[in-house]
């Protein structure tokens, strides 16, 4: 070949990848930055004279292409991190279409997942090694493992499956933000109220009419300042549900 | 007097290079890219979101389509190799076979830019289910096998069968990435936009 046209292929390729990796962090919003270690940022050696690496700005660590011995990703070696023990995540689930919680304290964990209004379920089970199981009535289940402040994972309930890559409750931006529960005694009934404030505020909360939590619609709006919520004349007083304080657990 | 007819005097003959040889700089370079890409994946705090792009009802879908054309244009790339290598009985390569085998694998790969982008900034490197570790570890292994190929391409003196090996693994790793993520997702969610 007089140009080595399957080179360039590949370099447009990996800069089309840098361009969206950087636009990519533009978007983020500042409260979801992610941190990278110093050792992630110096993985870009020195590249082989057949390929050049493109232009890396000094933050982000990109695919680089230099030598090194063939072997396989899967024994990438994971940095040195800490895996929270007691920490609260929430945040929207992919595709935004609701929000999930997750408390988890010490080996144990809950979680709630709902999008404001039929879908929703509490869920809870132990956490080991960093992954979580956890199950809930009509079959409402979560399998999700945790991560350098994240939790990563999926959850189904009433039929809808949502993935969620999720940061840990970031209280400097929002106070209130967490995950609340209040239950009462309604003509006969055991409702249950959950809601899930977002670091921005949003509260997004559904309300099971019945012990069987089958159905769920619209939680009337959660007062934070007096942590109450009303139906009609009925007064729901919420609690947080915290694996830092282990509230609710 | 004629001058004695002068035969041309051998040169040393360069060592042929071995297909070993040849094959070993690619090799490495593009075990480095996905080991790059599988430790960026774990050592990056998945955001949850990354840019996305307007008229698809969530990313996952975006990222499912766009994989899906990738998957396509990849079944192309294997049938123009197939016709160009002869293998198709009764149908003889014609003259653009190259030129769409060529074009058919590199919007493949452009196509799969995007979402593997995506999917590293948003989610991550992730073992929580038997299919997101698959899909994590071959989202790594795709693109160092992609690398490979682009790299000895150039190369003459290959034997006949590496072109075949590497691109057959480049499009089964792409398809078992496909199968552990769009097919998983239209299945799950149903094909939507």
């Amino acid at each position: 070949m007089k140009r080595n046209t399957p080179l360039i292929t590949l370099l447009a390729g990996a800069a089309l990848g840098v361009v969206l990796l950087v636009a990519s962090m533009l978007t983020t919003p500042s409260s979801a930055q992610p941190n990278y270690s110093a050792a992630a940022a110096s993985s870009a050696a020195p590249a082989e004279s057949a390929t050049s690496a493109p232009a890396e700005s000094s933050e982000a660590p990109e695919p680089a292409e230099s030598s090194a011995t063939a072997s396989a990703p899967a024994a990438a070696p994971s940095p040195a991190r800490t895996t929270p023990t007691r920490a609260d995540f929430t945040g929207r689930v992919g595709g935004g279409g609701g929000s999930v919680a997750v408390a988890v304290h010490g080996d144990k964990a809950i979680a709630y997942v709902c999008n404001g209004s039929t879908v929703e379920g509490w869920m809870r089970g132990k956490v080991e090694n960093g992954k979580l199981t956890l199950t809930g009535k009509n079959q409402t289940h979560l399998t999700a493992s945790i991560h350098t402040g994240t939790v990563t994972g999926d959850v189904e309930a009433h039929g809808t499956d949502y993935s969620f890559s999720v940061p840990t409750v970031s209280k400097s931006s929002s106070k209130s933000s967490g995950l609340y529960q209040a239950t009462a005694v309604v003509q006969g009934k055991m409702i249950k109220a959950g809601w899930i404030v977002l670091g921005d505020g949003t509260q997004i909360g559904s309300l099971e009419t019945d012990e069987s939590g089958e159905t769920a619609v619209t939680a009337p709006k959660l007062d934070v300042a007096t942590m109450t919520a009303r139906i009609g004349n009925v007064v729901l007083h919420a609690v947080p549900v915290s694996g830092v304080t282990g509230s609710g657990f | 007097m004629t001058a004695p007819p002068t035969q041309p005097i051998p040169l040393p003959r360069k060592p042929a290079a071995s297909t070993t040889s040849m094959l070993i700089v690619p090799s490495l370079i593009g075990a480095l890219v996905a080991l790059a890409l599988g430790i960026y994946g774990r050592v990056h705090s998945p955001t949850g979101i990354a840019i996305n792009i307007a008229g698809f009802s969530s990313p996952g879908a975006v990222k499912s389509w766009l994989a899906t054309g990738a998957t396509v244009f990849a079944i192309v790339q294997v049938g123009s190799a197939l016709v160009m290598y002869g293998k198709v009985s009764r149908v003889t390569a014609p003259e653009w076979i190259g030129g769409l085998h060529k074009w058919s694998g590199r919007i493949a790969f452009l196509l799969a830019v995007p979402v593997a982008i995506n999917c590293l900034y948003a989610l991550g490197f992730q073992q929580y289910s038997t299919r997101v570790l698959i899909h994590s570890v071959f989202g790594c292994l795709f693109f160092g096998a992609f690398t490979v190929k682009m790299l000895i391409l150039p190369k003459r003196g290959l034997p006949g069968w590496v072109l075949p090996v590497v691109g057959a693994l480049v499009f089964t790793l792409l398809v078992v990435i496909w199968l552990t993520s769009a097919y998983w997702f239209f299945s799950t969610f149903g094909i939507k936009r």
